[in-house]
């Protein structure tokens, strides 16, 4: 088990990257180019499927009743974390609409 | 001297691989400076930089970033950032430059 600074990055980097796919893919859809837009989201997903196992360590560790340090860095990991699930749900919407619009 | 600039959402994070690419770059006696910003002040972070990367979660600003300089603009990738790997930073930085 890694420490709770070295999970938190690997979050970070995930999700990150996931939540640059999703904006990038609505503006694929902007363009009229929704496959394209398709596929950043798929790419995205599987990215941020890396970032939740990562997070998924850190509940196991919880519900084991280890000690982690919750740290300002971990609160931050969490937040971009739910801020990629959200961008996601919502740019699947929106190209849609783009794709009505177009 | 290499101005090497990084751009990033928060701060966070790439505070920490700020230090990291120091230490890589110093060990490897290769001479640049390197600072984070955040991207709401990215006009003012270009100035004068050599090279500048992006955090992987900034990446979709790219091309607004790419308009603001003539210097390489690239995002870290995503396992560099994630290790906070300096040695694959300066690596990536020594690529665009040529150096």
């Amino acid at each position: 088990m890694e420490n709770t600074e070295t999970i938190a990055f690997k979050i970070i980097a995930s999700v990150g990257t996931a939540r640059s796919m999703f904006v990038e893919a609505i503006r694929k859809a902007k363009e009229g180019k929704r496959e394209e837009a398709l596929q950043l989201i798929e790419e995205g997903n599987s990215v941020f499927l890396e970032g939740h196992k990562a997070h998924m360590e850190l509940v196991t560790k919880e519900a084991k009743g280890e000690d982690f340090n919750l740290s300002l860095l971990l609160v931050h990991a969490e937040d971009q974390l739910m801020s990629a699930e959200t961008i996601r749900i919502i740019s699947e919407e929106i190209i849609e609409l783009y794709d009505r619009v177009n | 001297m290499r101005r090497v600039v990084l751009i990033c959402s928060a701060g966070m994070s790439t505070s920490l691989l700020v230090t990291k690419i120091q230490e890589a770059a110093d060990a490897q006696n290769y001479e640049l400076s390197v600072e984070a910003f955040p991207i709401a002040k990215h006009m003012e972070a270009v100035e004068g930089a050599d090279v500048v990367l992006l955090g992987p979660q900034i990446r979709y600003e790219m091309d607004k970033v790419k308009k603001a300089t003539n210097a390489p603009v690239e995002a870290i990738e995503m396992t560099a950032y994630g290790m906070m790997d300096g040695n694959a930073v300066v690596t990536q930085i020594k690529g665009l430059l040529n150096d």
